[in-house]
């Protein structure tokens, strides 16, 4: 095809473009250079973040034009999707002649036409054939040897399906990408928190509750330090799962998912709460007074119109041990937000005209899990699957074709020719092929 | 052990200027020599890592033997010392004698040698001065995984090749820019040239297989094989990097300047893989 010719026709030129290397190297420069920007920008921010950071302009620049979830936003997508483009394309022109050249074992009649190496000769008084052929084994490995009229060939190949490695691994990673796709379609992820012996039928996807399918109980839940206050050893989960008549006794931990009804739960992250009551002390001037607050509602405090509401606890915040969050407000006053410390009342910032201590709480650790599906990790585990065998052809199974092809010339005596090639591996190629011609030299007392 | 890190460190330090020596010289001797010792310093920093494996898998028994012969090999597996900061600067020096010594021995000498023998001596260096708790901590249970080890194994292998592609690359450009330069001796333009493109093909498939093992523990863990978190986002850029340059290189038939370009620029992504994303919040981040 001339060029000319396929400048005059479109769909070609737009063929050519699709299936070019060119196109490929530039796309994954671009992909990179995206990506970068992506791990030094702080990513998935309120837009009131950037704002803070990069001032008006800058900051509503970032949030606007998508930089701030820039791996879903075109910046990223068209990218990858025009290299998902590229690489189908490149597969299907080049697999057809890959998968004919794999299939297509090295004949006899092929291997006569091999670039020719080297040439040796034996008097006719002595026949090398036999000495050959062992030394072919001994070299080689599997000799195949064929005699065609007036001659005897011998052959050999090594990393034929070399071809098929690289659409093996491009096969690979569209399998990834296409998972990627299929988990972001049809995938969900939602969280679910548990407080021991609760039940739930229901968990938390983004901003709606999904229901289920069935009941899951958190039976218990245990934390154990390394020592107190320290790292954590280890989340326990002990989970009851039923559906109708079936139930599921399992244990869920960090690296230990569980599954029941086509949902996965895993080990997230887990949080204290005060259970029942929490004995607050209010201290105005010499006044000290104890109240018992009860959980997320608002009480007012004696003697006053303010009113101060236990947000969340916590059995040891920071390492300096149990704490509750409070909010106070006044009227119509925007609400105050703070953390009262049990072990450390000296710590108590003064709040409108009043000090706050906490008396005492009970904590009940609760356990958060993730709980998703996804359809496309089977597709993408498919991928990995594949790109490690491929991988190995492409690079480490260098197609090598040899023959040595035994003649008698019309004088009577005995020529060889060696032949081969290796288009991808000069060097391992031309280390064999001294080796070869040694052994054939020695081996045949020449 | 930190006293035969120490020692290992001086070894490499060693190594390094007994083979510029060597190649100044052009002695053969030398050159033996200062392979010779490389063994010695790998052999001294094994010794090393074997004997912080086995204090923290005391450690972590003395509370809890492992009853059984499996949960024993578990908890060993588990408590491989490649956890930290710490650990991981010394692994990846580690990494770097011994995968030039198995895998390139034969491009292993002279200069190329000492840059190797210098950024383990560097590594073990950081590791030591540095400030990075040498402590050994318990594992936090998202750590607890089998995929650890060969997670972490695989990964610093790979970045192991593709610095021996840096230092032949860095090689290769200094000697394009000024054949007559100040440095002597300089391997064959071919040599390296087929060097970086050989690492990069080792390296790059290691990388790939670390990355793939983490996306399999990451789905395990927390239910994403990808979270899109700073250092695989690092990883990723590196590893679009090195598949730019196989692609450059086998379909394009680029070689020599442009190669190894892409190696030095593939090889700063491996340090902002390393290094900088302990500095952007990441899961990752063991900078504690």
């Amino acid at each position: 095809m001339s060029t000319t010719k396929r400048q005059a026709q479109p769909k070609s030129r737009l063929w050519d473009w699709l299936t070019s290397i060119r196109l490929t190297v530039y796309l994954l420069l671009i992909l990179a250079a995206v990506a970068i920007f992506g791990a030094v920008l702080p990513q998935g921010q309120p837009a009131e973040f950037y704002i803070d950071r990069f001032g008006e302009t800058w900051g509503a620049l970032v949030w606007r034009g998508g930089l701030a979830n820039i791996y879903f936003s075109i910046w990223f997508l068209a990218p990858i999707h025009l290299l998902a483009l590229n690489i189908l394309s490149c597969l299907i022109r080049g697999l057809p002649r890959a998968w004919r050249r794999s299939f297509t074992p090295l004949s006899a009649e092929a291997a006569l036409n091999l670039p020719p190496r080297a040439g040796l000769k034996w008097p006719g008084t002595t026949d090398p054939r036999e000495a050959v052929a062992g030394i072919w084994r001994r070299e080689l490995g599997r000799p195949r040897r064929q005699s065609l009229p007036g001659k005897e060939v011998f052959y050999y190949e090594s990393g034929r399906f070399r071809p098929l490695g690289p659409y093996l691994v491009h096969a690979a990673l569209l399998f990834i990408l296409a998972g990627g796709l299929i988990g972001k379609f049809w995938g969900i992820d939602g969280s679910l928190p548990l407080m021991p012996g609760e039940t739930a039928q229901s968990f938390q996807v983004g901003e709606t509750e999904k229901p289920l399918g069935f009941q899951v109980r958190l039976d218990r839940f245990q934390v154990q330090f390394y020592e107190e206050g320290g790292i954590p050893k280890e989340f326990r989960s002990d989970l009851t799962f039923t559906q109708g008549s079936q139930e599921l006794r399992a244990t869920c931990r960090v690296n230990e998912p569980v599954s029941f009804g086509g949902y996965t739960f895993y080990q997230a992250s887990y949080g204290t709460q005060p259970e029942g009551q929490v004995g607050l002390q209010v201290i105005q001037g010499p006044r000290r007074e104890s109240l018992q607050a009860p959980l997320h509602q608002w009480l007012t405090l004696p003697g006053s119109q303010a009113q101060i509401m236990v947000i969340e606890g916590e059995a040891n915040l920071e390492g300096f041990g149990p704490a509750v969050q409070l909010a106070y407000k006044n009227g119509s006053e925007h609400p105050l937000i703070f953390w009262v410390l049990k072990d450390h009342p000296e710590m108590a910032e003064p709040i409108g005209p009043y000090r706050f201590a906490l008396e005492s709480a009970n904590f009940k650790s609760y356990s958060v899990f993730d709980v998703n599906r996804d359809p496309g990790v089977p597709w993408v585990y498919l991928g990995f699957l594949l790109f490690l065998p491929g991988f190995y052809l492409a690079f480490f199974r260098p197609h090598q074709c040899w023959a040595l092809v035994l003649e008698k010339s019309p004088k009577g005596d005995w020529q060889g020719r060696l032949l081969g090639s290796s288009p991808r591996a000069r060097e391992n190629f031309d280390l064999r092929q001294t080796h070869l011609l040694e052994a054939l030299k020695k081996g045949t007392a020449l | 052990m930190s006293q035969l890190l120490g020692v290992a460190m001086l070894i490499y330090l060693g190594v390094a200027i007994i083979l510029i020596i060597a190649e100044l010289w052009s002695s053969p001797l030398m050159q033996r020599a200062g392979r010779g010792l490389l063994w010695v310093g790998l052999a001294l920093q094994s010794g090393a890592l074997i004997g912080r494996w086995y204090v923290s898998y005391q450690m972590a028994a003395r509370g809890t033997p492992p009853p059984f012969f499996l949960d024993k090999l578990r908890l060993i597996i588990f408590q491989a010392p490649l956890s930290n900061y710490y650990d991981s600067l010394v692994f990846f020096s580690w990494c770097l004698p011994a995968m030039g010594l198995l895998a390139f021995r034969r491009y292993l000498r002279g200069w190329l040698g000492a840059i190797v023998a210098m950024l383990a001596c560097l590594l073990l260096a950081k590791a030591s001065f540095g400030g990075v708790n040498a402590n050994i901590q318990p594992l936090m249970p998202a750590l607890k995984s089998n995929w650890l080890l060969i997670h972490v194994v695989v990964c610093f292998f790979g970045y192991a090749a593709l610095t021996v592609a840096f230092g032949a690359a860095l090689l290769y450009l200094i000697q394009d820019y000024s054949p007559k330069g100040p440095l002597r001796a300089l391997p064959a333009l071919p040599l390296l040239d087929r060097l970086i493109y050989r690492a990069a093909i080792l390296g790059f498939f290691l990388l790939t297989f670390g990355i793939l093992t983490g996306a399999v523990w990451a789905e395990t863990a927390w239910g994403k094989y990808w979270s899109w978190d700073p250092k695989e986002v690092a990883s990723l850029v590196t590893w679009l990097i090195y598949a730019a340059l196989l692609h450059a290189r086998l379909l394009k038939g680029w070689q020599g300047r442009r190669i190894a370009w892409l190696a030095v620029l593939g090889f700063l992504a491996i340090i902002f893989t390393y290094f900088g994303v302990n500095y952007l919040q990441s899961m990752h981040a063991y900078m504690t």
